[in-house]
């Protein structure tokens, strides 16, 4: 007789950037936010991830290799997985052309580089719990 | 049984939706045309199952396509929300991705390059009538 596990499955979260350090803090981040984490540092480890796990959260630098190019990976990762929370980080300030390809691109969060992994992930944790309660609620024409 | 993919376009430059309208019906979708925000918000009130939502941003005031944008979310099955504007600021812009907008084109825009985002995102959503 098949019987209902009482485990939840884990949450899991990508973080991709070039830097080491970054991505450690991150993980840890993640980690206690109850995220198991999935670390990549360029574009193939990325999309290898990708065929291997189902991610709740992205977070991708804009920067992998070359300026711009984590973009893109932000909406590969949007559109294999698109109720993921996915987010970019950004060097600087975002101008109109990096909402516009936030937009574009599927992406729920643009974030500055500066900002400490820690914030960046109790952002979006709090922005996935609220996506999540107004996605529990019937949705009407007002 | 195959249905037509509806779009709901809104914009007060009668040009501009007449020329829309047309290229969308060429590429076999089922047109309905809002001049103003609150023609396109009775529209969405009281029509079901439009598969994409375009909507300009300055109609009536500056940014109200805004509004078109969010009452558009609120439809049950949920369109595709495009924004198209020559106006785009990072207020408006940000704006628009709080709220959740699928694609934002910038006028004068390359009308093959929103086909193709029409297309992917009407597709990728299944069509509307099937998931009401």
């Amino acid at each position: 007789m098949a019987r209902k596990s009482s485990h939840a499955l884990p949450k899991m979260a990508l973080v991709v950037h070039p830097d080491m350090g970054v991505l450690s803090n991150f993980q840890a981040a993640l980690g206690e936010k109850g995220f198991v984490t999935i670390v990549a540092r360029d574009l193939p480890t990325a999309l290898l991830a990708i065929t291997q796990h189902y991610f709740e959260v992205a977070v991708v630098s804009s920067r992998l290799a070359e300026g711009g190019d984590g973009w893109p990976l932000a909406g590969v990762l949007h559109l294999v997985f698109p109720s993921a929370f996915v987010a970019v980080i950004e060097p600087s300030e975002p101008d109109v052309l990096t909402l516009q390809s936030a937009i574009n691109y599927g992406v729920r969060e643009i974030y500055q580089q500066s900002a400490p992994p820690h914030d960046i992930v109790s952002s979006l944790v709090s922005q996935l719990q609220g996506s999540t309660k107004s996605e529990t609620r019937k949705p009407s024409v007002q | 049984m195959i249905k037509q993919p509806s779009i709901l376009l809104v914009d007060d430059e009668i040009s501009i939706l007449q020329t829309l309208q047309m290229v969308l019906e060429n590429e076999g979708y089922r047109v309905v045309t809002a001049q103003s925000c609150a023609e396109a918000l009775e529209v969405l009130g009281n029509t079901v199952g439009f598969d994409a939502v375009i909507t300009d941003l300055n109609m009536e005031r500056e940014d109200i396509g805004l509004e078109v944008a969010r009452a558009a979310q609120k439809v049950n099955p949920r369109p595709a929300v495009i924004i198209c504007t020559g106006y785009a600021s990072v207020t408006n812009s940000r704006r628009a991705l709080d709220i959740g907008v699928d694609y934002m084109a910038h006028k004068p825009m390359e009308i093959p390059e929103l086909i193709s985002a029409i297309r992917r995102l009407v597709t990728r959503r299944g069509p509307a009538w099937r998931r009401a």
